[in-house]
């Protein structure tokens, strides 16, 4: 290996505990990297710039006879996370200027095993979106064809991860936030199981869905890293110690049913490709019926809108963000909210407010609702016979930046993700592969679902597609 | 398709300013997004009788010391009010002499 920067966690780990590197050249090979990549990929919205200090510090910390795995590892954040004392936008006007008061309790324990903090990466503004183009921003760019997109919301920190200027990133995952990038821009993302991690100091999108994952170039480094920051947490009262109920066996399912349209066909090879590959290590792939989950995408796209409009209605511009005087104070929120959220973020309050409104609840909301619980249902059953289902990731790979101009054309691409959001279900994107696009091998992803509190297993099959 | 009024009226419930244009936009999109999600009324009434696994979990009452959770970081929550004076957020009078 050449340079350090391309090292996986895992690698640099020993290298530290070695003493062959220190945390001060890995992170001087980031910054290298980010001097020559960022400006056109976009990818961090700020480099912290005590960055070498920060590793020098792990440094001492290592020669004081600390070891951590992650002590002196450079690492890059979505900037929906908060690090006390640096900005965190949410790459939006409304939050441009605001400085976090407290640590995310995942930052905390990253904190405390001596982790190296890059920078924030780029965004879909407050995590709407699944391409990085609804940043205020400007979109971040596809490592591997930068017309493209890095999928979102998570775009940046799969970017930074693809192109090597971090040895990898926490995202989040509210309906695939974390997978589709990570597919995009062939890294490996993980979202665990609702509860696993403590989503104190995330910023809230839709309470109920939000996960905060690893994007990490290996499947071992997105284990290491779940593994420092899950835990129950008094400060988010949803966090829990899950007993993985899971089937003993090494059946993987694949719900054909759902993969007969829609998808393209080089994408559906490779996934076939993937499968073979684990019948070859011995699993045994099964087909299985999920009867409700083609319903997953219009279940997710009534209650992710409505618990987001309930969470962004604390920004009013009285205490923080963005804030616009207008004639009265009902007309001071409407125009800070309406100059600080942008299009999407927008779109997305309206039909949340939509569908909670008086008369259209029991429509929308109820019976989404109820049919989230009979997903659930149907998954637990199905994960009672089977390890794991698989399904690709996307549908297809990044699309041209621009392209998909109707909001419903592009949120089709979190068909296969959303459901793990619905039922708190643990699942992880793992490359398989690259399909040809216009001159360009574009990445694309296999997704694996386990049962709750059952990452390993997602652990041991992602494994074993390396 | 709804109408340019339930928009407005949206957008006066979400406190959202809309600019002009945007009225039309919104109009096609949000009736394009119900008509696709509007698929769930298909669910079957016997469905809605599904109960939530979700529950609120609830903690003990323990006293702590005022100001506890923001000591020491006062300033860094100062330093966000839009308007200051002093120690103070400036916000507007709830009622004010021309109403």
């Amino acid at each position: 290996m050449s340079n350090l920067n391309e090292l996986s966690i895992t690698e640099a780990s020993k290298k530290l505990a070695a003493g062959e590197v220190t945390s001060l050249q890995l992170t001087e090979a980031c910054l290298a990297e980010i001097e020559k990549r960022n400006g056109s990929l976009n990818a961090y919205l700020e480099v912290f710039a005590d960055a070498r200090e920060q590793a020098k510090a792990a440094d001492s910390r290592r020669a004081a006879g600390e070891s951590h795995p992650l002590l002196g590892i450079p690492l890059a954040v979505k900037d929906n996370i908060l690090i006390e004392g640096r900005t965190a936008s949410a790459a939006s006007k409304m939050l441009e200027h605001y400085v976090a008061t407290y640590d995310a309790t995942a930052i905390k324990k990253l904190k405390e095993a001596g982790v190296v903090f890059l920078g924030r990466t780029n965004m879909d503004e407050f995590a709407m979106g699944g391409s990085n183009e609804n940043s205020a921003f400007g979109p971040a760019k596809n490592p591997h064809d930068e017309s493209r997109v890095t999928g979102g919301s998570s775009g940046g920190s799969a970017a930074v991860v693809a192109a090597h200027m971090a040895l990898g990133a926490l995202g989040s995952d509210t309906g695939g936030s974390v997978r589709e990038p990570a597919a995009f821009c062939g890294v490996v993302g993980f979202k665990p199981t609702y509860g696993a991690v403590s989503r104190s100091g995330l910023m809230a999108m839709g309470s109920s869905l939000d996960q905060i994952g690893p994007l990490t170039k290996t499947v071992a480094d997105a284990e290491l890293l779940f593994n420092a920051i899950c835990g129950v947490d008094p400060l988010d009262s949803t966090t829990v110690q899950l007993p993985a109920a899971k089937a003993d066996n090494k059946k993987i399912g694949v719900p054909r049913a759902l993969l007969a349209q829609g998808i393209e066909p080089e994408v559906l090879a490779q996934f076939d490709q993937a499968l073979k590959k684990l019948q070859m290590q011995g699993y045994e792939i099964v087909d299985i019926s999920l009867p409700s989950a083609g319903l997953a995408l219009a279940v997710y796209y009534i209650i992710m809108p409505a618990e987001s409009s309930t969470n962004l209605a604390r920004f009013d511009g009285v205490r923080y963000g963005l804030s616009i005087k207008g004639e009265t104070l009902l007309d001071d929120y409407a125009t800070s909210r309406g100059e600080g959220f942008g299009p999407e973020v927008r779109r997305r309050i309206m039909l949340g407010t939509y569908v909670l409104s008086a008369g259209y609840y029991d429509a929308y909301f109820g019976k989404a609702t109820a049919a989230r619980e009979v997903l659930r249902k149907e998954f637990s059953a199905a994960l009672a016979e089977v390890s794991a289902i698989a399904t690709p990731t996307a549908p297809f790979p990044a699309w041209k930046i621009g392209e998909k101009s109707d909001p419903l054309s592009a949120y089709l691409a979190d068909i296969f993700t959303v459901t793990a959001n619905l039922t708190g279900n643990p699942a992880v994107s793992v490359p398989m592969g690259t399909v040809a696009r216009d001159g360009a091998d574009l990445p694309v992803g296999i997704q694996l679902t386990a049962a709750h509190g059952d990452e390993a297993t997602l652990f041991s099959i992602g494994k074993a597609l390396e | 398709m709804i109408s340019k009024d339930e928009v407005q009226n949206l957008a006066a419930l979400a406190r959202l300013k809309l600019s002009a244009g945007e009225v039309e936009s919104l109009q096609k999109d949000i009736s394009n997004i119900l008509d696709y999600v509007g698929q769930v009324s298909a669910f079957s009434a016997a469905a809605t009788d599904e109960k939530p696994l979700q529950r609120n979990v609830m903690r003990d009452d323990t006293p702590r010391a005022a100001g506890d959770t923001l000591s020491g970081k006062e300033e860094v929550v100062r330093a966000a009010f839009p308007t200051r004076e002093g120690d103070f957020n400036v916000v507007r009078k709830i009622i004010q002499k021309d109403e």
